[in-house]
């Protein structure tokens, strides 16, 4: 935790990897997300067009920042927890799964900078 | 004469209210008239028709359609002709359809983006004037930028499956609308697939730019400003309103503009950049940039792959 960050942050979940991000209330899912330091995580309009950053919430509150493009996330999506990532903040601690675009440069393991433990990897 | 400069734009936006904001405040465009439909029509200071943007409520982003101004209104008919002999089909929307605006010849690039010629839109004049005027107008806001100048459209591609519509829009451009090439960007063994297309009717480097990808989108709009100063000082604006800053003012090796991205607050990409490069000519023989050097192309100074700079767009 950086010294320069003095918020106070929400776990935040990712199914496909076991990793936990920290992130803050006023912040969106994405910003915390792209200090996991993992290659690749796609960080485009930031403004709900785009369309890179699909996530499913599975558990958690969140507060939304501003409209998405329907034209990447259905309303029957929606309904399911699906949502864009740089749109949404964290309320309560959130699991999620990362989904679209999201998903490739989370398919390589854990990103070093988020594993506590590299051994649990082996697990 | 036919085609003469890009004439407007029309964009999706998912808040009305923010997009006014963006583009009156952070690019300095003013609104010029709104219809009952919630559209709203924007120009910039040194523009002297009506409107060149059109902002559209939605539900997500991305370009309804792009037009180009003819000369004459009988260039519609004879364009008309060599569009449909080309074998795309036209169709002439009547005067008014846009407010306005005269009769527009509609159609659809290989892409499948939509384009629209015109021969008349509303003259309201520039802020400056005909008469001994001024170089700038007081009271700008944000960069002040002076017009809209080009888009660059994503074309779907897959040269596996044999498609390719960056190359397939560039030979109608050029054949039925007389567009002319600048540069492009060659890849594959031998440099066989032309991969992005920069073309003109105008003397600046790109009236209209085409890049592959996945699929056909708006990359972005770009808008013109005076010098590099200028650029840095519409990074300065896009910082003190929290514009999200795509890439940071530098320099292109293709059309070697200087240059910021950013995107709207619907996730459209905008550009306001300085430079027209060097004087474009049907006469000047064409640059070509290989898949090695593109990066270099893209971003000169530091010749790095940026890849949501090709992946990310509307």
């Amino acid at each position: 935790m950086s010294i320069f960050d003095t918020r106070p942050k929400f776990a935040i979940h990712v199914a496909q990897t076991d990793e936990t991000f920290p992130c803050a209330g006023n912040e969106s899912l994405l910003a915390g997300m792209v200090r996991l330091g993992r290659k690749g995580i796609p960080v485009g309009c930031v403004n709900g067009g785009c369309g890179v950053c699909k996530v499913r919430i599975l558990e958690g509150q969140i507060k939304p920042l501003g409209p998405i493009s329907r034209a990447h996330v259905t309303l029957d999506e929606e309904a399911k927890g699906y949502t864009l990532a740089c749109r949404v903040a964290p309320q309560t601690s959130v699991q999620l799964e990362v989904a679209g675009k999201l998903e490739k440069p989370f398919s390589k393991g854990r990103a070093g900078s988020a594993t506590v433990r590299p051994s649990i990897h082996q697990q | 004469m036919g085609v003469m400069r890009i004439g407007h734009a029309s964009l999706k936006v998912m808040d009305m209210d923010a997009a006014i904001k963006h583009y009156e405040n952070v690019l300095g465009l003013k609104t010029t008239m709104k219809d009952k439909a919630g559209n709203v029509y924007l120009k910039c200071w040194d523009e002297w028709d009506k409107y060149s943007l059109i902002l559209t409520p939605s539900d997500q982003a991305g370009l309804n359609h792009v037009a180009y101004k003819v000369e004459k209104d009988s260039d519609l008919d004879d364009l008309q002709k060599k569009i449909e002999a080309w074998g795309i089909k036209t169709a002439v929307l009547p005067e008014g359809t846009l407010p306005s605006t005269g009769r527009m010849l509609q159609f659809h690039l290989p892409s499948g983006h939509e384009m629209r010629l015109y021969a008349m839109k509303e003259y309201v004049g520039t802020e400056v004037g005909t008469t001994n005027p001024d170089p700038w107008p007081d009271g700008l806001k944000g960069s002040g930028v002076h017009w809209l100048d080009h888009l660059l459209l994503m074309c779907e591609m897959n040269p596996e499956a044999g498609i390719n519509t960056v190359a397939d829009n560039t030979r109608f451009m050029t054949e039925a609308l007389n567009f002319f090439l600048t540069e492009q960007v060659v890849v594959g063994p031998g440099g066989t697939i032309q991969a992005a297309t920069w073309m003109a009717r105008t003397t600046t480097p790109h009236d209209i730019a085409f890049v592959g990808g996945a699929k056909s989108g708006l990359h972005h709009i770009a808008f013109f400003l005076d010098s590099w100063n200028d650029v840095l000082k519409s990074a300065d604006v896009m910082a003190k309103n929290k514009t999200k800053i795509d890439v940071a003012p530098t320099r292109h090796g293709i059309t070697r503009g200087e240059t910021i991205y950013f995107f709207d607050p619907s996730g459209n990409r905008n550009e306001t950049f300085a430079g027209l490069g060097y004087l474009a000519q049907r006469d000047r023989p064409v640059t070509t940039w290989t898949e090695d050097q593109l990066w270099n192309g893209i971003f000169y100074h530091t010749g790095e792959a940026v890849p949501s700079f090709t992946d990310v767009y509307t």
